[in-house]
């Protein structure tokens, strides 16, 4: 695909401009606030579509315990919206928690994958 | 046979050029002309040096992984496009890691070499995903091969701790990758390595496949093991007896050519073989003889031979102790003619602080052996306690009374 498993994102951008970060700061905390998915107990990772081998692979190297934690999450979620209403307010995930855990493993992968891409086209040429 | 000596003395006169210490890290280079280079860290990192069991062999497998300058693939890839081959090797005493090149490529591989040692990440993905199925697969080959698995036993059983740490992993190891990267720092730690240059053709290859065997099926092995507990710990070089090469260069049943009978007091069988073990370490030695076959009664009969072979050793002839020591002395010469050899004599010796870089003094000490010395070295061989080990189908295998030990 075009963009790899994380879409395409402008936050590098906003977080290297000082004005811009400071603009947009509280309009993202506000959105991420709103996305409901911290009402139903879920950290932003979660959302990720899963259905990639780059992200499959990233899941793998979870730890035992962050793929239960995760695991669990989704099944409390499901449940939740099961009963089509959000979990009681001393579940909903705190800001501070919602912590990127998958991402790096991601971005680990998909580094991996593109060097082997390189390594796999390289041109040798003779000095 | 003096003759014979000298030379044998002089090729491992040459063979040794230079070993320096530099601010801590020792160094040994060779020149011997080859078109192809190898570059050796050795570090004090056998398996009697771990921690953990398992560790040392994790190490092994973890070697030229994930660094700070490339990844795994990197390293292979770019290797590759030198046309090098990098490996790692494990003994009980060392961890060697290799570089084999050509003449020209030095600076890569020695970068290579350098961010393996200094900055790999022992990251857990890697653990799981490259090393762990590599320990696997090495640890379901050893459980395949009764001779190594045999003298992997023996050294348990002679030992127990230190030495007796198998080089081996085991199938469910508890070691994961914080533990790897523990060991690795106390491993690579100033001091505890060295670099040894060498330029032949002989691959490296790990000491134990020197007693693998072609045949499989059932097996029983008696090595003898003689325990020698080191009276000073800290001082390494404490060489074994030469006595002990002697006995094994005595009861080897190898002839010197092919499709002769020995001269050696054990005589192999239609499908059974014998052979001799002399595993000689920095403060101990484990000599034995290890019988193979395919059926447990070939075995039995071979291992009764063997023993009173053992036992009646004493009574040796003088012309035969000639012929056992010249023979001792000639593997012993030759064992440091190969790339591997002079590496793993070289390096042991250079780590442990010795200015002497040649086999001279070992090859000397065998000619000290005499009659009265080796009937006695034998004799005590014989008194101590043995250890026994009998793998394949144990229901009809003897135990070790029933031989005569």
């Amino acid at each position: 695909m075009l963009y790899g498993p994380l879409g395409v994102s402008l936050a590098p951008y906003i977080r290297s401009s000082p004005t811009l970060s400071k603009l947009f700061t509280p309009v993202a905390k506000w959105y991420a606030g709103g996305s409901l998915y911290r009402q139903y107990g879920l950290l932003y990772d979660d959302l990720l579509i899963e259905e990639r081998p780059e992200v499959q692979k990233a899941l793998s190297r979870l730890t035992p315990r962050e793929a239960y934690d995760r695991a669990f999450r989704i099944k409390r979620a499901s449940q939740a919206d099961v009963l089509h209403a959000p979990l009681p307010r001393d579940q909903w995930t705190k800001p501070e928690e919602d912590i990127r855990y998958l991402l790096p493993h991601v971005e680990a992968v998909e580094k991996e994958t593109l060097e082997r891409a390189k390594w796999d086209t390289l041109e040798v040429k003779r000095k | 046979m003096l003759a014979s000596t000298r030379a044998s003395v002089r090729l491992a006169r040459r063979s040794f050029a230079t070993a320096v210490d530099l601010a801590g890290i020792k160094l040994a280079a060779i020149d011997s002309n080859q078109p192809t280079v190898a570059l050796t860290v050795l570090a004090k990192a056998g398996s009697r040096y771990q921690q953990k069991p398992g560790v040392a062999h994790a190490l092994k497998n973890f070697a030229f992984k994930s660094t700070a300058d490339r990844s795994a693939l990197g390293t292979v890839r770019e290797s590759e496009l030198y046309g090098g081959v990098l490996s790692s090797t494990l003994t009980r005493e060392h961890l060697a890691l290799t570089a084999e090149f050509l003449r020209g490529d030095e600076e890569f591989f020695v970068k290579v070499l350098a961010s393996v040692i200094a900055s790999s990440k022992y990251y857990r993905h890697d653990y799981e995903e490259l090393v762990l199925p590599a320990i696997q697969s090495e640890v379901n080959d050893l459980h395949r091969d009764p001779a190594t698995l045999a003298v992997e036993l023996a050294h348990a059983l002679a030992f127990r701790n230190g030495l007796g740490a198998s080089l081996f992993a085991t199938a469910h190891t508890p070691v994961t990758a914080t533990d790897v990267e523990q060991f690795a720092a106390s491993a690579f730690a100033k001091g505890n390595f060295a670099h040894a240059f060498a330029s032949s053709e002989t691959r490296l290859r790990p000491e134990y496949r020197a007693h693998r065997v072609l045949r499989r099926g059932r097996t029983a092995s008696s090595p003898t093991a003689a325990r020698r507990p080191s009276s000073s710990a800290s001082a390494l070089l404490v060489c074994p007896p030469p006595e002990l090469a002697a006995l094994a260069a005595h009861l080897d049943p190898n002839p010197s050519v092919k499709w002769a009978k020995s001269a050696s007091p054990i005589l192999a069988g239609e499908n059974i073989s014998a052979q001799a073990v002399y595993l000689p370490y920095s403060d101990a030695a484990l000599v034995g003889l290890l019988i193979q076959g395919p059926t447990a009664a070939g075995v039995r009969e071979a291992g009764k031979a063997a023993v009173a072979a053992l036992k009646g050793t004493s009574g040796v002839k003088a012309e035969e102790l000639k012929s056992a020591v010249a023979k001792a002395k000639f593997r012993m010469a030759a064992s440091a003619d190969g790339r591997a050899g002079i590496i793993d004599v070289l390096g042991s010796k250079v780590l442990a602080g010795s200015s002497e870089t040649s086999l001279d003094a070992s090859i000397a000490s065998l000619d000290k052996v005499t009659s009265t010395g080796f009937t006695k070295a034998v004799a005590d061989l014989v008194k101590s306690k043995p250890t026994y080990v009998a793998i394949g189908d144990t229901q009809a295998l003897p135990f070790a009374d029933e031989l005569g030990l």
